[in-house]
């Protein structure tokens, strides 16, 4: 058996069991495809008894080789699509460059040195995607750590009287008051809820119905909240630029960050923060050194995830961006035009931003195996 | 979502373990309030903002725009105005079965309702009048559902998007289980296959919707010469009957998702304790029942989880339709979220915050259904 | 202790794949930076504000010698553009230098390319170096634009001090005041030569209660081309009325047009879904619907805004349009016009109604294998028209007073040819200097180079552009395929008969969501003819009354300038 299998067999090992398998890695070139990987286990396959029967093993080859044939037709027709002529795609299909039609790397030249606005919104993705996906984790980690180990018991009504303090500040705010004073007039509201009204009510929130109202939140459909969100960024000045972006992308993928994260935490056994926090560690120390470390596998994960969900984000991208801000996806879109789509031109835009998550997720292959294992397995 | 985790995972830090750090005040203020409040301006507020917006009307006049107040007209258009065709559907011609399947589906709502009442004395109020609007909600939507999927009903904006979540989440669960369970025996090369699989989740979403029109193209796609195999010069191609234009969809979906069902459902496969499949692969005839009585209720609770989160996200398809069909023939492949979007790109503001709030809220009584009928059970039972 | 260390050193890990990240991500962008500066400053630099004359200067250049490899543009023209540039750019900068824009910001606001946004992107840095303004084209996906400038200039945003859009929509920025009135501007400026755009385009389609608002770039307009080749073959005269279009296409439907052994079709007009639909039925709609001129208007009574749909002419119209489709592709109904003009110039469609695009891209040997074997003809009409009571009644000297031979012809300048206007909330010196590049723009010594090319999207607006028809044939036109493809232009904006596109606020309701959905559930065969004409005049109904019926009327009336 594999060593992630142990891993949740025996949860208690878990940390160290973690730690000794990253200790027997033997680097990233190997880690990529996993083909050549520790003699240790190849040998155990032999013994095993779940070792399959040849003609079960073909089928089962059978099986893999046929959906990655699906997996990859898609990808193969767009990489010959970037290589043809607009003549080429409209005539019919053509499926070998060089046998039945000569390619060309005028698409690839085109986007790579002609068209000004590839580079910056190449930039503009990468920094928003690995910037707001870092700040999700942040957030991410340290509300489900919070989750997991604290126990938070706000009173419903005190939830009640903040929301309602929101609320009136909205209605205020719409009714034509300034936004200040609308916030303003919320506080007082929702200060004097806390005093009077709300002090009756005993019924108290776990962590839990906190926990299930964040993740809710990824119900949320994105055209719902455009609107109000570009008011809000430009009342702030923020309009079309990557700190706009990177919020809001923070906001919308933290939910899905929790959900993965917080049973992770969860299942990191408390008793090593006990024995740090014996042996002197403040909390921090402990969070950072202790918690984070046995948390690697599940963050890298969530990080994968989230970064694919902001990387290719086009709603919220094409209602707060216009031009310094724009990412890929809006690019890819616009080859969409009074034109009809530019087929050749989309195939290369498409595959210039997906290759570097594809090679990061190879990279990162064996973390997200395991960081989901302990993660969202558990539901 | 996770009400039960603890329990099941048996860390149940809170009260017991870590006694010195759960009443911390500096540190829950610290971990959880960032996020908080960032959900609280990023969704909460805006979502306040564009519920007024749902029940105005909004219009540019000198020097900015205007928003005028004007009560549930928006939904009414929608309901049963000019918008209903087009949301609610074309409810004709409805065969006898057709009606014989919603009295059936509602009587049996009825039966277990009036069950869970008799079964719970401390709560039957409460109980009650919860089973009594899910039982409203469930068969309006099933009414609605069977009439304009039968006879000569047409389908709106609102059966189209079930359609589309149901069977596409559906098969990308399937596929991806099934895939799953072949990936996790012992293969050489399997992690390959495990990195290849998640390459369509890693495409833009756009991106691929405008990937699968040049797949599906069948004048110039690459199976041209298969669609000239089957069907010769009959004319028959999928862009022009809602069925197939359809299917097309939630193919592409399937095509796009099916990883995100793989890897999760692969890792809950691997971490199965090895002696519950051991006796299947001696006994490979009965290998069959030992996955059902075996395997598969261990992975209940995963996949009810699954099932939720892609739900989520499926209810909010829109790119696919949109590049796909742009919702036709007709508008049979158009999504609520298209439709909102229509609206939105047409500056119809309160219409398209109209619809987003029928989303909202028919996306959210699935999830809680699937979280309190299915997945709290489940785990009850299961774990 | 050795637990602490090996601790840090997960530490160290965690850190260390978080800068694997960050390196990564740098690299990538590292990269492209790379590819960027390798390949010199391109033929636009939006992206780099901070030397603006560097860049005018690099793009001039590149303009000169560097011969894009991959664009569009057939090689003839662009080596042209340089010799025909010198002389009358000579004049050009003397008075452009006369100006001095020195440090005005200028943010143009239109939709990614190359189309429309290529020449604007190209003109910019010579402009900035001419005036010292420092012009930024910015683009957005074609689909956002018409939200994207009503949000930002209904919030008070302003992020754009021109914006280069479908005149169609000008309305809903005239009526709440958001875009400047040029008309003083447009007198004043004699560069321009306003006399020289076709009339239409002048008095209409540029024009709002009598005020100018934008100036021309492009000249939209629909014209049906056919294959003079098949036509010939067949023994088939070009059709005239919209009849005679279905008959031609029933006539060769099925015939190999492009030696491929294959069947192609006999007529190609996209109806997917979000896409043209709502353009071409009023093109096919038009002749029936409107036949006293252009100020009738084609969409609603003048008298009390009703919608003119629910009419004999226009359901006979909602009949030939889904009759077009029997002669046409099997997947027809989820083609835009993208996909019917890669049908139409790889021979594949004898006839196909479309923008003047085709006329260049036909002509384009890169992307065409029809070259010289395509006829242009002015959209086809009716030899019967609507009376006041909606019925079709046969042409006469009253009911037709603008037919041609007893056939009632309304060319539709759908989308009416993008066009630049101005922020009214900006400074008055960034108007002068945006009002100064769309002219340069427009001004004839560039616009008739830029019609000619396929690539700048660019279709003949004024005068001088369909009367010389040498730029045509330099271009890589033939002598005889420039004529014919000018003749049918200026056949279109001579016609005093010409439609102009629904212009009232909030058009987009109108024909996006309303006409665009009905005609798909109509072609889908969820309404008959009768009942869909009927769902669009309710829905329109319900539109005007929700926006306002005075106000739309006004506004309606305004556009076309009719006084009552």
């Amino acid at each position: 058996m594999s060593e992630s299998t142990q891993i949740s067999a025996d949860p208690p090992k878990t940390v160290t069991e973690t730690a000794a398998a990253t200790e027997a890695q033997p680097g990233w070139g190997r880690a990529l495809f996993g083909l050549g990987r520790n003699g240790g286990g190849r040998s155990r396959l032999a013994h095993d008894p779940l070792a399959l029967s040849p003609r079960a093993r073909a089928g089962a080859y059978a099986v893999l080789v046929a959906w990655s044939l699906i997996v990859l037709f898609p990808i193969y027709w767009m990489i010959t699509t970037s290589f043809k002529t607009p003549l080429d795609v409209n005539s019919g299909p053509v499926y070998l460059p060089g046998v039945d039609f000569e390619g060309t790397t005028e698409a690839w030249d085109y986007i790579i040195n002609e068209e000004p606005q590839t580079t910056r919104a190449f930039v503009n993705t990468v920094v928003v995607g690995v910037v707001s996906s870092l700040l999700t984790l942040v957030l991410g980690a340290s509300a489900s750590y919070g989750l997991s180990r604290l126990e938070f018991r706000p009173r419903l009504a005190s939830v009640v009287a903040f929301l309602a303090g929101i609320a009136v500040a909205v209605a205020t705010t719409i009714a034509g008051l300034a936004w200040q004073m609308g916030i303003l007039l919320g506080l007082a509201f929702f200060a004097a809820s806390i005093a009077t009204w709300a002090r009756r009510f005993e019924f108290r929130l776990s962590n839990d119905d906190i926990a299930f109202w964040l993740i809710s939140q990824r119900i949320l459909p994105p055209i719902a909240v455009v609107l109000p969100l570009y008011v809000f960024f430009q009342q702030l000045q923020l309009l079309d630029t990557r700190t706009a972006l990177i919020v809001t992308y923070v906001g919308a993928n933290v939910p899905i960050a929790i959900w993965l994260l917080r049973d992770f935490f969860a299942g990191i056994p408390v008793h090593l923060e006990e024995a740090a926090a014996i042996d002197g560690a403040t909390r921090p120390q402990t969070f950072w050194f202790v918690v984070l470390p046995a948390a690697v596998p599940g963050l890298v994960a969530t990080f994968l995830f989230i970064m694919v969900f902001a990387w290719n984000e086009f709603l919220i991208a094409s209602v707060l961006t216009s031009a310094d801000a724009q990412t890929m996806p809006m690019l890819v879109v616009a080859q969409n035009a009074t034109r009809g789509p530019q087929w050749w031109n989309m195939s290369v835009l498409i595959l210039i931003m997906s290759l570097p998550v594809i090679l990061m997720a190879g990279f990162l292959e064996r973390f997200i195996a395991r960081g989901l294992l302990v993660g969202a397995v558990k539901g | 979502m996770a009400e039960t985790d603890i329990d099941k995972t048996g860390h149940e830090p809170a009260s017991r373990d870590v006694e010195l750090f759960a009443h911390d005040t500096a540190s829950k203020r610290l971990l959880l309030s960032p996020t908080v409040l960032l959900v609280i301006f990023l969704s909460v507020v805006p979502l306040l903002f564009s519920g007024y917006l749902a029940l105005s009307r909004f219009r540019f006049v000198r020097g900015g725009f205007e928003v005028n107040f004007i009560g549930f007209d928006n939904f009414e258009k929608l309901l049963v105005g000019s918008q209903q065709r087009r949301f609610v559907g074309n409810l004709e011609q409805t065969p006898w079965w057709a009606w014989a399947l919603i009295a059936l589906f509602v009587a049996a709502q009825a039966v277990m309702a009036v069950q869970a009442v008799r079964r719970s004395p401390g709560h039957r109020v409460r109980t009650a009048v919860l089973r009594m609007v899910v039982l409203a909600v469930t068969a309006v939507l099933v009414y609605v559902a069977v009439r304009s999927l039968t006879g000569e009903g047409i389908p709106g904006t609102l059966v189209v998007t079930l359609v589309f979540v149901f069977l596409g989440v559906a098969l990308q669960y399937f596929l991806g289980l099934g895939l799953a369970l072949v990936a996790a025996q012992q293969l050489r090369g399997r992690r390959l296959f495990r990195t290849l699989y998640l390459i369509p989740m890693i495409v833009t979403p756009v991106g691929a919707a405008f990937l699968f029109r040049m797949v599906t193209d069948t004048s110039k796609g690459p199976l041209e010469p298969l669609w000239k195999l089957a069907f010769g010069d009959s004319d028959f191609t999928w862009v022009n009957e809602p069925w197939p234009a359809r299917i097309a969809i939630v193919l592409a979906d399937t095509w796009q998702w099916t990883p995100f069902m793989f890897v999760i459902l692969l890792a809950a496969v691997e971490s199965l304790p090895p002696e519950l499949t051991e006796a299947a692969k001696v006994d490979g005839a009965r290998a069959w029942s030992q996955f059902w009585l075996v395997t598969f209720p261990q992975l209940i609770p995963v996949s009810l989880t699954l099932v939720l989160i892609r739900s989520i996200e499926a209810f909010k398809i829109v790119d696919l339709p949109q590049v796909l069909t742009g919702g036709g023939p007709g508008t049979a492949t158009e999504s609520l979220s298209l439709q909102a979007l229509l609206e939105w790109r047409a500056v119809n503001l309160g219409g398209s915050a109209a619809l987003a709030y029928v989303l909202l809220f028919v996306t959210t009584f699935v999830a809680l259904l699937i979280v309190n009928y299915g997945r709290r059970r489940a785990v009850a039972r299961f774990t | 202790m050795t637990n602490t260390a090996w601790r840090k050193t997960k530490a160290w890990r965690l850190l260390a794949v978080l800068l694997a990240f960050a390196m990564l991500a740098a690299a990538c962008g590292d990269d492209d930076d790379d590819d960027d500066s390798e390949a010199g400053s391109g033929t636009a630099t939006t992206a780099a504000p901070s030397t603006p004359d560097d860049d005018g200067g690099d793009a001039v250049a590149d303009d000169d010698g560097d011969e894009p490899s991959m664009s569009e543009e057939p090689d003839a023209t662009a080596d042209d553009e340089p010799s025909m540039s010198e002389e009358p750019d000579a004049t050009a900068d003397d008075t452009m230098a006369a100006m001095s824009f020195d440090g005005v910001d200028v943010e143009v606001l239109t939709f990614t390319g190359p189309q429309i946004a290529e020449p604007l992107q190209r003109y910019a840095p010579v402009f900035n170096e001419l005036t010292g303004a420092n012009v930024q084209v910015t683009t957005v996906p074609f689909g956002e634009l018409y939200n994207n400038i009503l949000t930002d200039a209904a919030t008070g945003t302003n992020s754009f001090d021109a914006w280069v859009f479908a005149p169609q929509w000008m309305v809903d920025f005239a009526v709440p005041g958001y875009i400047e009135d040029l008309t003083d501007r447009v007198a004043a400026d004699a560069d321009l030569q306003w006399n020289d755009v076709a009339p239409f385009f002048r008095d209409f389609s540029a024009t709002f209660q009598g005020s100018v608002y934008t100036i021309p770039l492009d000249g939209d307009f629909h014209m049906v081309y056919y294959r003079s080749d098949v036509l010939e073959e067949a023994g088939l005269t070009p059709p005239r009325t919209w009849d005679e279009y279905l008959e031609v296409a029933e006539a060769v439907h099925g015939r190999d047009m492009n030696g491929d052994g294959e069947a192609d079709y006999g007529s190609c007009i996209s109806k997917a879904r979000g896409q043209q639909s709502y353009w071409w039925i009023t093109s096919i709609a038009a002749p029936y619907v409107q036949s006293q001129g252009t100020s009738a208007g084609a969409f609603f009574n003048l008298d009390d805004f009703t919608p003119l749909v629910n009419n004999e002419g226009f359901i006979r119209a909602l009949e030939v349009y889904a009759a077009t489709g029997e002669f046409g592709p099997p997947d027809e109904n989820n083609l835009g016009v993208g996909d019917t003009r890669g049908l139409f110039t790889t021979g594949r469609c004898a006839l196909t109604l479309d923008w003047g695009d085709i006329g260049t891209l036909a002509a384009d040997a890169e992307t065409s294998t029809v070259v010289d074997l395509v006829g242009s003809l002015v959209t086809p009409g009716s030899e019967e028209v609507i009376d006041a009571s909606g019925s079709l009644v046969p042409c006469d000297s009253s009911t037709c007073p603008h037919a041609v031979d007893g056939v009632n012809y309304a060319p539709f300048a759908s989308f009416g040819g993008w066009s630049g206007g101005i922020n009214a909330n900006s400074d008055d010196i960034t108007k002068d200097a945006a009002f100064a590049f769309l002219s340069y723009v427009s001004q004839p010594e560039r616009s008739n180079q830029d019609v000619t090319v396929g690539a700048t999207g660019f279709n003949p607006y004024r005068i001088s552009q369909f009367e010389n028809i040498d730029n045509w044939v330099t271009a890589g036109m033939s002598q005889e395929a420039a004529e014919d493809y000018l003749g049918a232009i200026g056949a279109s904006l001579a016609s005093p008969n010409m439609v102009l596109d629904i212009r009232v606020p909030q058009n987009q309701r109108y024909q996006q969501v309303v006409l665009d959905t009905v005609l798909a559930q109509f072609i889908a065969g969820e309404f008959d003819a009768a009942e869909a004409a009927s769902a669009i005049y309710d829905q329109w109904e319900e539109i005007t009354d929700e926006i306002g019926r005075e106000g739309q009327l006004s506004a309606y009336r305004n556009t076309l300038n009719v006084t009552r």
